[in-house]
């Protein structure tokens, strides 16, 4: 059974059109199943608890980054206390709206009706979560260096001297990425990147080199009195936070143009 | 392995960049290739190849497969393999390696052994 979760946004009347041509296009395809619309007062964990028990085995997420994370967070917290078997669970995503819509290129999905296309081709990725204190995240999560100190597997510290960003990626989202070192989201590790001033803005371009510092880990702890830590571009978290990669996993329905 | 100039063909194949914006304090043991542009206090340890570049300072004991050092170490240096020493390394401590190249102009204060390359490739 499928089961579509919708964002509130989206039934703003500018996207009416946008869904309704995906509403055709999954029913054209035989994916066609039940719609829930959620509102401030919903709780995802428990609407997917319960549509899980009563048989779905596809959860799609209908919106933006917001609605892709908090559904991941559902279903690898659902994962973890085993409330429900959610093990053979497939996750799809159809991005609806550019604005607030970064991570669907990088799983190669594309917008509303290519989204189902890519849903009804069932290429299903098992992918590796970071999880920065009890919340999980897909691609990554970013801080300013200034003020803060990581501390790796527990053997040794990094200071960063100079102002920068420093990001934490399970799935890079730059195909020019740092160095070009792979970050993969299969690796079972997680990739530190440092980059301090004197290059671009972090993980978009990287032509000068010099000022990028990369470490593979499994488990840190960014400590910053500050600052808050950014996870998938949409939740933030206070800081001091431990960023490990969970044992939780999730099935992923991505495109063929995915950047992994 | 590195095997042309240091530049962004070695970058690419490294596992850690330890940049020159970064201090390191502790034990660093990796498994893939390294390189360091900044300062590390502790110990460096990889089963591979470790790059250190020209403005890095490292207060630390050294142990790689093979190695170019540029930078300044106030530590022993054990490499298995081949040791690349350049001009502008300046090096105080211990060098154990089974093949060596200096380079005229580095400063070592220190003393050299020489392991047996045929015992160390038979391993």
């Amino acid at each position: 059974m499928n089961i579509y979760l919708y964002d509130s946004f989206v039934n703003q009347k500018k996207h009416n059109n946008t869904l309704a041509q995906v509403e055709t296009r999954l029913t054209d395809l035989g994916l066609n199943g039940k719609i829930v619309r959620l509102n401030l007062m919903t709780s995802i964990y428990e609407t997917l608890e319960n549509e899980i028990k009563n048989g779905a085995k596809t959860i799609t997420a209908v919106g933006n980054n917001q609605i892709l994370n908090h559904v991941i967070n559902a279903l690898a917290r659902l994962s973890a206390v085993n409330t429900v078997n959610n093990k053979d669970i497939l996750l799809g995503f159809i991005p609806i709206g550019k604005a607030d819509n970064t991570i669907a290129p990088y799983l190669g999905i594309g917008q509303a009706q290519q989204a189902c296309d890519v849903l009804s081709a069932r290429r299903v990725e098992k992918l590796d979560l970071g999880q920065a204190n009890s919340h999980y995240f897909l691609t990554q999560a970013l801080i300013t260096s200034q003020g803060t100190t990581v501390k790796i597997d527990k053997n040794y510290s990094i200071e960063i001297m100079g102002q920068g960003e420093i990001g934490v990626a399970n799935l890079l989202m730059s195909s020019n990425s740092p160095s070009n070192i792979k970050s993969s989201p299969q690796d079972g590790l997680l990739e530190l990147f440092i980059k301090t001033n004197g290059t671009r803005k972090f993980l978009k371009h990287s032509s000068h080199l010099s000022n990028h510092s990369v470490f593979s880990f499994t488990d840190l702890t960014i400590i910053n009195n500050k600052h808050q830590l950014l996870i998938d571009y949409t939740v933030q978290i206070p800081a001091p936070v431990n960023i490990m990669i969970a044992k939780e996993k999730i099935n992923l329905i991505v495109g063929k143009e995915r950047g992994f | 392995m590195f095997k042309k100039d240091d530049n962004e063909v070695e970058i690419k194949q490294a596992e850690t960049i330890i940049g020159p914006s970064i201090k390191v304090k502790g034990n660093f043991h990796g498994q893939g290739n390294i390189i360091i542009e900044g300062i590390v206090e502790g110990g460096v340890k990889t089963s591979n190849y470790l790059l250190i570049k020209d403005k890095a300072k490292i207060t630390a004991n050294i142990e790689a497969k093979d190695a170019k050092i540029g930078g300044e170490i106030t530590g022993n240096v054990k490499i298995k393999g081949y040791l690349e020493i350049t001009a502008t390394a300046a090096i105080r401590g211990d060098i154990e390696a089974s093949l060596l190249s200096v380079a005229k102009g580095a400063k070592i204060n220190g003393r050299f052994t020489m392991m047996d390359h045929n015992k160390v490739n038979e391993k």
